[in-house]
């Protein structure tokens, strides 16, 4: 093995190799994942099943995207193991996080040897309090992370904490990866390069180092009461071999228009009051003419409050460029609306062929529009205003018939 | 029943119809991540792929989106996702790790104004330079960029074809104009190609995980959990996906990660140009200031004047010869893009030597066809 004299990763592997054998699962069915650190060196030594060694700290996330993928959408026989070191379930500890939540059915082998061993032995988020290292030089001052607590809160079901040296060790691999869900042993392991020359550790003062900081050993929790996330997906969504109909999805004109120019209609009103969704059944009845068509909706980031306006465009030809310098139409019916709009200074370019539709409780800024007024909100209620003012606009104009608007 | 000359109209915007496009070219899983502008291809997904059974998710961050479709896909599946330009710089580790394990996966890039979080609602296509020089050693990563709902069904279809056939990641380079801008589609007039297929290993045996014996060739596939043992890793390695320093085989492999696809610029390139005999002046653009140039050509020439046009759709590998093409008999080339420094003109500079170059450029707002007109003596 490419491990140092001592080093833990080499008591994992065989472990792990064993409990492969014990499990007589055909290579082929089985893909190991591996990490960013020495741990990572594991895909050379297993020649039969398949290997995938990512990026740092990611590789929870790749093992979670191949597993739902066989699970979903292929056979469904696929075993899926991480083996990550402790810099490496830091760094991605969201991936952990998130397969845990998913209960994702991957499992997870975390060979902690409280450093960053490939690098030069580093501290890492593991390390035990005074743990001294090349970064911690004068003893670690911060607590060390307990993942097999941090992901048992995150639903996980197959949680268990050992040594490497542990007799055992090859029987709990093995278990874990017959766990239907997620499962995680954190493997407790001697970095003999690293670890030991100036702190006073050793093989046997592992599981004291670890325990004094009210962390266990063996199994934390074994129960399988959450189904894992692709039953419940396939559940939820089950396998459909033909598309849904076509019917009632595309629109052919029935109309047709006169209309010779490019029209560019904006009309402003306040969120909620079906600014946007009369714009669209405005270009809906532009469609249903015959005519080209174009909406850019705009709101505060909020959506729910403040203004809400919509750009529609409608012409005769391919619409090519889609903005709206100067609007042949404004159709303004509310405060919010009229407020942005003069903030974008729409409404002081106005020309004189240009129309304004208005709500008559407004106020106009002076402009050279002609402007034509209306009590849409009083008459017909706020949520209907900005539907009325268009319909009001069709009926004077000659953009297309107004029997095919529908509100 | 409907007849092939009836037109079947829907309203939809680009976002919309690069979901369309994807699930046509066969995607069957896609992870993703909210972002503005970039939200509706994620919603568009969930509809269509859920309803089939096929898998649409939600990933806890950018690195997990990417990261599960690059796994999806090395397991053999077609996997996109979608983002804009913060999502992007947290994607960039893993799209070059599909780059180094040569797994096809299309990202839906949807460009919004930089930097940082930069303007979430507004149109920018400063992110030319950013999603194509994103490897470490400088690889080339195809960029399809679309201006229409139309092109965006189109060229995201493309993309995956592309994806397939290279092994490589592919981009969509849209934006928020032609992402969130709803329009009137004609399905009817939609291009029917099949989806792309993958082309596996039969022998697995004598066969490496990456074989080929030039440069330029493509590999067959072997996918995690089938007969064939997959050896994949980020790092540098062998042709039997071996990590390896140095030796030969591993710096072909790293030299057979670009020529795949330097090798294949030609037939890879996707223009379309608008030429008039006796134009001086060539237009040249791409994404939604290709509309803006469309719209200024078509006002000029009612004016009298002559001026040729070239849209971009591929804009890498850089279409270099579609390019000369449209240069001959060209003495000013106008190149128009929404970005204040004309990134695309500092790639296109090495191949317009001799001729004078005018950049058109802005941010805020789409550029309007009377800043490209005036640029058209």
């Amino acid at each position: 093995m490419p491990f140092c004299k001592g080093c833990g990763h080499s008591h994992v592997l065989r472990k792990m190799n064993e409990a492969l054998v014990q499990l007589q699962l055909p290579a082929s069915d089985v893909c190991l994942v591996t990490d960013i650190g020495c741990i990572g060196l594991a895909d050379a030594l297993f020649d039969s099943v398949h290997t995938v060694h990512t990026t740092h700290g990611r590789s929870s996330a790749f093992a979670t995207g191949i597993q739902i993928a066989d699970a979903l959408l292929g056979t469904g026989t696929l075993k899926t193991i991480v083996l990550i070191g402790d810099g490496g379930a830091m760094i991605g500890l969201q991936h952990l996080v998130n397969a845990a939540l998913m209960n994702a059915n991957i499992t997870v082998l975390l060979c902690n040897n409280f450093l960053f061993g490939m690098t030069g032995g580093q501290n890492s988020a593991f390390s035990p309090f005074a743990f001294v290292t090349p970064t911690t030089p004068r003893g670690n001052i911060v607590p060390p992370i307990d993942m097999c607590r941090v992901l048992t809160d995150c639903g996980a079901e197959y949680v268990a904490r050992s040594l490497a040296t542990d007799k055992e060790l090859g029987t709990i691999i093995a278990s874990a990866i017959s766990h239907p869900g997620f499962a995680l042993v954190e493997i407790v392991e001697l970095c003999t390069e690293h670890a030991m020359e100036k702190n006073s550790l050793t093989g046997k003062s592992l599981a004291r180092i670890v325990e004094s900081h009210d962390q266990h050993f063996g199994m934390l929790t074994g129960s399988a009461t959450r189904s894992e996330f692709s039953e419940r997906y396939v559940d939820k969504y089950p396998p459909r071999s033909q598309e849904t109909s076509d019917n009632g999805k595309y629109l052919t004109p029935l109309f047709k228009s006169g209309l010779t120019n490019q029209v560019g209609i904006v009309i402003a009103g306040s969120a909620g009051e079906r600014v946007q969704s009369t714009a669209k059944k405005l270009c809906e009845g532009a469609m249903n003419s015959g005519l080209w068509c174009t909406q850019k909706n705009d709101n505060p980031v909020t959506q729910g409050s403040g203004f809400s306006i919509s750009e529609v465009i409608i012409s005769p030809n391919e619409i090519f460029y889609t903005g709206i310098e100067v609007p042949d139409v404004v159709i303004a019916v509310s405060e919010d609306g009229l407020r942005e709009l003069a903030e974008k200074q729409t409404l002081s370019h106005l020309l004189p062929s240009s129309t304004v539709i208005l709500d008559s409780g407004l106020k106009l800024p002076p402009t050279n529009a002609q402007i034509f007024t209306y009590p849409f909100r009083k008459e017909y209620g706020a949520d209907k205003a900005a539907g009325r003012a268009v319909e009001f606009y069709l009926q004077m104009s000659s953009l297309f018939s107004p029997d095919s608007f529908h509100l | 029943m409907t007849t092939l000359s009836e037109p079947k109209l829907r309203f939809c915007t680009g976002n919309q119809m690069i979901a369309e496009g994807a699930v046509r070219a066969g995607c069957r899983f896609f992870a993703g991540y909210p972002i503005t502008p970039a939200s509706g291809i994620y919603k568009s997904m969930i509809d269509l792929l859920q309803r089939r059974g096929d898998v649409a998710i939600s990933a806890p961050d950018e690195i997990s989106a990417l990261a599960y479709c690059v796994g999806a896909s090395m397991r053999g599946f077609k996997s996109m996702t979608a983002t804009s330009g913060p999502g992007w710089a947290l994607m960039i580790e893993t799209i070059q790790y599909a780059l180094m394990t040569e797994t096809p996966v299309v990202i839906a890039f949807v460009q919004r104004l930089g930097p940082s979080t930069g303007g979430a609602t507004q149109g920018a296509q400063g992110d030319i330079l950013l999603s194509e020089f994103c490897t470490s050693g400088g690889y080339t990563i195809p960029i399809l960029c679309p201006s229409t709902p139309a092109e965006c069904f189109d060229l995201t279809h493309k993309a995956f074809a592309w994806a397939e056939m290279l092994r490589t990641p592919v981009i969509v380079l849209s934006d928020k104009e032609v992402g969130m801008t709803s329009e009137c589609v004609d399905f009817a007039r939609l291009s029917n190609q099949a989806p792309p297929t993958r082309k596996h290993k039969s022998d697995f045996a004598s066969s490496k995980m990456y074989d080929f014996a030039e440069r330029v060739e493509v590999p067959e596939y072997l996918s995690v959990g089938g007969m064939g043992k997959v050896t994949a890793t980020g790092s540098a390695h062998n042709k039997s996906g071996e990590l390896k320093k140095n030796d030969t085989e591993t710096l072909e492999v790293l030299h057979h990660l670009e020529e795949k696809i330097r090798s294949r610029r030609s037939e890879l390139a996707v223009t379309t140009f608008d030429g008039q005999a006796g134009a001086e002046t060539l237009v040249v653009s791409f994404g939604i200031t290709a509309r803006t140039m469309r719209e200024t050509v078509r006002n000029v020439r009612r004016l009298g004047k002559k001026v040729s046009a070239l849209s971009i759709q591929s804009l890498f590998p850089v279409p270099d010869e579609k390019i000369k093409e449209a240069m001959v008999g060209i003495s000013r080339i106008v190149i128009a893009e929404e970005n204040f420094s004309g990134q695309y003109r500092s790639v296109l500079a090495p191949l317009l030597y001799g001729k004078e170059v005018v950049g058109v450029n802005k941010i805020g707002s789409m550029i309007t066809p009377a800043e490209i007109e005036e640029q058209i003596v």
